[in-house]
């Protein structure tokens, strides 16, 4: 029930803003989606991750190749799109993840470059430094989903998104994930298998990614590789940070923020924004180890006193 | 006389050239609690990591009802049925005090129920209690006391039901009150048919509370048997000359 509420309210607020703004809004309902999915493998399951926003390039690329290039069916697309990223992530997993921590890091940002390279190298498959554009979503049952329409596609991508998280965060999984965070050996002694649950993880996450980017392929009916690049795998680790890792809450309030403070900075600062971030970040690792919803936490104590 | 539960024989375990346990060999009974003592260095930990599969032995046999483990990891061995503390409180920083007892039960979950979640928390609660932490079930375990850590450790590893339970020193750095106390939760546990394995420095603690001994010195076992045994024989005096336990 209050999740139908969540869906009402978050789509029908598409229908009352105008084109651009609608624009802005759905692109921030995405980078929340990613935010949610990234804070389960980041601040719950303590896996320093880059391949993450590389997962929803992987996904959008999917999608279009599968559909415009091959010709595949819409379902049968999605459900190949969402093996690609399946087996993508298990190949880097599987061995990074029996390394210590660091290794995943480093294997995951050489996943995050070399998936740049191959799309610019990649010919007419991917259509090289120029990606693909000027596709249309395919008609589904002779319905074609445009505009604050589909905004609806992306307010039920982000709650279903946050419902498996929520759902799993919930569960033995969940609490074995943050077991394996806080003291992989203490998890260990206490039967959890550290190297699967964290292959687990990744992987779910890592294809919860790829469905998001399968939906941002037709936001803007193009894909090229600037998009896809590390700068952004960056900013994913900030709003999290900043927002409150291991919190759903904190997730969604660090993407919001930081998604949106460039277009209220831009205006005074231009560019330096990115700078305006770093100070954000460095004053929440210093000073609120536990992000903006930590601060929040605080108030609502001190206040309920 | 019980049946063993498990059994170590010819264990041993060198890091480069120093070995850390030399062709180590006794048995836990069903049921009991079998102490294990010995001076700093003498191989304890190391004993314990090589039964919970932390390291790998060099050579020898660790038998568990009936099937060998020794090879496995960590995780299977927990899954068996056996389950430890550490010697060095290692909590899950991030959880409440009850969501630590949880992970403990991990290796009980068969489906991701509600009711199932439900049965396992209040068992957990119950588990609290019975160490000692009653009310502290919600607190951050940041705010426990050192002596309060030692008996969540013992909480966590109690909620996976196991068949053996390792304990690494849980008296070290408790206070004589709190000692008292311990001592009674453990006997609770061998009565509730636990095998407890003990580990353990200090013999005025350990030789009241135990059912049988085995003195370790330099990685060798220098004796075993009844604690009045141990209590008047002549090699373990040596080993702890010099030290408290002498002057019993
Ligand atoms: N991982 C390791 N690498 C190298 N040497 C080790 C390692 N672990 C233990 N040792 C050595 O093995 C010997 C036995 O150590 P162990 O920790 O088993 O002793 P202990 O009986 O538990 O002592 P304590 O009462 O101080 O806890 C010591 O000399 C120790 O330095
Ligand atoms: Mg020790």
């Amino acid at each position: 029930m209050r999740w139908l509420g969540a869906f009402l309210v978050l789509s029908g607020a598409a229908f009352l803003l105008g084109d651009y703004h609608n624009d802005v809004y759905r692109k921030m309902l995405l980078w929340v989606t990613l935010a949610l999915g990234y804070n389960f493998l980041f601040g719950i399951c303590g896996q320093v991750s880059f391949s993450h926003f590389a997962f929803y390039g992987i996904g959008a690329y999917s999608v279009v190749i599968l559909l415009f290039q091959l010709h595949v069916p819409l379902p049968l697309a999605i459900l190949l799109g969402v093996a690609v990223c399946i087996v993508v992530a298990l190949a880097v997993a599987i061995p990074a993840t029996r390394l210590e921590g660091f290794y995943l890091a480093l294997a995951t940002l050489a996943l995050a470059q070399l998936f740049v390279v191959l799309l610019n190298e990649g010919g007419d498959i991917t259509g090289g430094t120029g990606g693909i554009a000027n596709y249309r979503l395919p008609a589904m049952l002779g319905l074609q989903i445009r505009g604050p329409w589909y905004t609806g596609v992306i307010v039920f991508l982000l709650l279903l998104t946050l419902w498996v998280l929520v759902k799993l965060d919930r569960s033995w999984f969940g609490r074995a994930c943050r077991a394996v965070r806080d003291n992989p050996e203490a998890a260990a002694a206490m039967g959890i298998d550290v190297a699967r649950t964290r292959v687990a993880a990744f992987t779910l996450t890592s294809a919860l990614a790829g469905v998001a980017g399968m939906v941002y392929a037709f936001v803007d009916n193009t894909v090229n590789p600037p998009i896809f690049g590390l700068e952004n795998a960056f900013l994913l680790l900030f709003m999290v940070i900043v927002g409150g890792s291991g919190r759903h809450a904190g997730a969604v309030i660090g993407a919001v923020l930081l998604f949106l403070l460039p277009f209220w900075l831009s205006p005074l600062v231009g560019h330096h924004h990115v700078l305006v971030f770093g100070v954000l970040m460095l004053a929440a690792i210093l000073l609120q180890p536990k992000g903006l919803i930590g601060l929040w936490d605080q108030c609502r104590h001190r206040f309920s006193r | 006389m019980q049946a063993s539960i498990l059994e170590v024989r010819g264990l041993s375990k060198r890091f480069g050239g120093l070995t850390a346990v030399s062709e180590l060999a006794f048995e836990v009974r069903e049921g009991e609690i079998l102490g294990m003592i010995g001076p700093n260095g003498a191989g304890k930990s190391t004993t314990f990591n090589l039964i919970a599969g932390t390291y790998p032995a060099s050579s020898g046999e660790i038998v568990f009802k009936e099937a060998s483990i020794l090879g496995l990891a960590p995780h299977q061995i927990a899954r068996r049925g056996i389950l430890r503390t550490f010697q060095h409180n290692r909590p899950f920083e991030g959880m409440p005090v009850i969501d630590n007892v949880l992970v403990g039960a991990h290796r009980l979950f068969t489906k991701n129920s509600h009711a199932e979640e439900a049965v396992r928390r209040s068992r957990a609660e119950e588990l609290i209690e019975f160490v000692g932490l009653g009310g502290l079930a919600a607190a951050d375990v940041g705010t426990l006391s050192f002596g309060q850590g030692r008996l969540l450790e013992i909480a966590r590893a109690l909620a996976g039901e196991p068949r053996l339970i390792l304990f690494d020193e849980p008296a070290a750095g408790l206070a004589p009150a709190e000692l008292d106390r311990l001592a009674e939760i453990i006997r609770g546990i061998a009565a509730r048919g636990i095998a407890v394995l003990l580990i353990e420095h200090d013999m005025h603690f350990l030789l009241p509370l135990a059912h049988r001994v085995v003195v370790l010195n330099f990685g060798a076992k220098i004796a075993d048997g009844l604690p009045d045994e141990i209590r008047r024989d002549p090699a373990v005096m040596d080993a702890y000359l010099g030290s408290h336990a002498a002057h019993s």
